[in-house]
């Protein structure tokens, strides 16, 4: 069976920092999985090679059956595979909604517009359905930060990927918040059945509650794989959070 | 007592006189600009305007380029010159008429930009700014070369072009036919490309290009080409640059060197950061208080003043004369940092939104209010 995305002995080295240190994994059609593991065990830069931002010294990306590695982000991007970012990077000189319409203007975004559906429908749908519909006409410059990691999930949502990737998506928000997009997830995940989501998460409490598998990494190599409870049960992780027992 | 009242009266009157809607406020400047030459002005006056008129076009391609895309260029004048060049010599080998070698040099001029779009978009920022700034004086030298003489004419230039309206009239002593109409020529091509630029900065695709300049990585993480988008701003700005050499070469009769100089290529980043940068109607703004600053106030008006209050300036004047307008411009671009035009729209929509809300509205109704609650 063909994997939605097979990630095979990926390793980038920066300098004499091996970041991601030979790690394999996949993903299916449809399956929600989160990335965990401590300060500076390579999550976001293996974020960045399958993204297209880095490109790995070794191993293959596998989307969909075919090679990825070396195409121009925008190509990726286009190719069905959509990612935030940790420290939200919004236009700040555009409103809320013109930001969620330049992913509606990429190829792939203007592909999925039904015929019914005019560009700004569009584009009100995508705010919807991450509940921003009402700063649709602010400036992002003066949108908050829960609201902004909100608008960068709209905006990757926009391009319909078959593969999304959330860098730290609930990173800063208050218990509200992260309530309220961790509910967004997980109907997004209901929508569109097909759709693979990776998560990257520090607060363990709201991905645990959401993934179906968890992928541990410490130091740039994978340690631990499995469910959520078989992961926390995991002596090694323990080990890796909290330290060696005495 | 007294100036409480005349505070009252100031305010209803601002309040009157500023609930215009913008496009009237446009429609009333276009109005303005197309009685002008009803006024009789001297052909000295009317052609301070036709140069604004030209410069503004100019300016406003480079803003399009580098407010709303993002892409600093300290090099415009390359456009300038090579519409200016690509039209003379176009009528020098082999006499085509005007009509024929604008389209043209257009032609070349955004190929000119696409071809440089590629060596330059590879380099970001400040760097950017220093390699679009070698071309137009890698350009200007091989002008000046001696074996290329006859053929770009050196240091002269290319002269004795002909004038857009040659068909009317000679001028005479009170009337000049052709300026005039040179005016209004000016005047429409300037409506016309800022209509165009400003219709594509609030299109689709405009929105793509602040994206570029608010952020290029997120843009790409979007699925956006941003060098696809990237040439084509550079491109349409070329295009537009190059009309703006067109027009010059044919209104003064001359092709030159400075038409590739360092001056041309400052100009419309003066011109923009004192009309507001990124907005498209700041730079033709702009290009006026530039040329009525350089060309009127301190040529023309100031000596006229001396004279009456009899005071000689000193011979060295002429020289100071850039030190003084730089000065004005700077103290102008720190007091409206964001633009001349861009403070005077913010100001009327202030004023628009204090309307919205009854309570912040103007004194006198507060009163009449408060009456009428009573």
């Amino acid at each position: 069976m063909m994997h939605l995305l097979q990630i095979e002995n990926l390793t980038k080295r920066f300098g004499g920092l091996i970041a991601v240190n030979n790690v394999s994994f996949h993903i299916d059609e449809g399956e929600m999985v989160g990335i965990i593991g401590p300060n500076g065990a390579g999550k976001t830069t293996l974020f960045n090679l399958i993204s297209g931002f880095l490109n790995p010294d070794s191993g293959t990306v596998k989307f969909k059956g075919g090679n990825i590695i070396g195409l121009a982000t925008h190509k990726i991007v286009n190719n069905g595979i959509a990612r935030t970012f940790q420290v939200v990077r919004p236009f700040r000189h555009l409103p809320v909604i013109a930001n969620v319409m330049v992913a509606l203007k990429s190829p792939r975004g203007a592909r999925k517009i039904e015929w019914i559906k005019t560009f700004e429908r569009k584009a009100v749908d995508m705010l919807e359905d991450v509940g921003l519909t009402e700063l649709m006409l602010e400036p992002a410059e003066n949108v908050g930060h829960g609201d902004l990691k909100r608008l960068e999930m709209a905006r990757a949502l926009a391009t319909e990927p078959d593969l999304l990737m959330l860098d730290e998506p609930f990173g800063g928000l208050n218990p509200l918040e992260t309530d309220f997009l961790m509910k967004s997830i997980q109907r997004v995940h209901l929508d569109h059945p097909t759709r693979g989501i990776i998560i990257v998460e520090h607060k363990l409490y709201a991905l645990m509650q959401i993934v179906q598998r968890v992928i541990v990494l410490h130091q740039g190599e994978k340690i631990a794989e499995g469910t959520p409870e078989e992961t926390a049960k995991n002596k090694k992780v323990i080990e890796v959070y909290m330290g060696k027992a005495m | 007592m007294v100036r409480r009242y005349l505070r009252t009266c100031y305010s209803s009157f601002t309040a009157h006189v500023f609930d215009i809607p913008p496009r009237f406020m446009v429609f009333l400047f276009l109005i303005v600009l197309l009685l002008l030459p009803m006024a009789e002005l001297s052909p000295y006056y009317l052609s301070i305007i036709i140069q604004a008129n030209v410069l503004a076009i100019f300016a406003v391609s480079w803003d399009l380029l580098v407010g709303r895309t993002g892409q600093i260029s300290l090099g415009h004048a390359i456009f300038f010159g090579i519409g200016s060049y690509a039209t003379a010599l176009l009528f020098k080998y082999y006499g085509l008429p005007v009509w024929i070698t604008i389209p043209i040099a257009l032609l070349i001029g955004s190929l000119a930009a696409f071809l440089l779009g590629f060596p330059c978009l590879r380099v970001k920022g400040p760097y950017l700014a220093l390699v679009t700034m070698a071309f137009p004086l890698i350009i200007g030298t091989i002008l000046k070369w001696s074996p290329l003489i006859p053929i770009f004419g050196g240091e002269f230039g290319i002269r004795g072009l002909p004038a857009f309206f040659s068909f009317l009239p000679d001028p005479t002593p009170q009337v000049n036919y052709q300026r005039i109409a040179e005016y209004y020529l000016t005047l429409f091509l300037l409506f016309v490309s800022s209509v165009i630029i400003y219709k594509i900065a609030k299109s689709k695709t405009g929105i793509v290009l602040v994206s570029i300049l608010d952020d290029e990585l997120a843009s790409k993480a979007c699925g956006i080409n941003v060098t696809k988008y990237k040439l084509m701003a550079f491109m349409i700005s070329g295009l537009f640059g190059t009309l703006a050499g067109c027009v010059q070469t044919h209104l003064l009769h001359v092709a030159n060197p400075p038409n590739f100089g360092l001056t041309l290529s400052f100009a419309p980043v003066i011109i923009t950061f004192l009309g507001g940068i990124g907005t498209i109607y700041g730079p033709i703004v702009g290009a006026f208080i530039y040329l009525i600053l350089d060309k009127y106030l301190l040529t023309d008006l100031l000596p006229k003043l001396c004279e009456y209050f009899n005071v000689t300036l000193p011979d060295e004047f002429e020289y100071a004369k850039l030190l003084i307008f730089t000065l004005i411009v700077i103290i102008l671009v720190i007091k409206w940092p964001r633009g001349v035009a861009k403070f005077a729209t913010d100001k009327l929509e202030d004023l628009e939104e204090a309307r919205d809300l009854d309570e912040r509205g103007p004194r006198i109704w507060k009163r009449y209010k408060r009456k009428e609650k009573n």
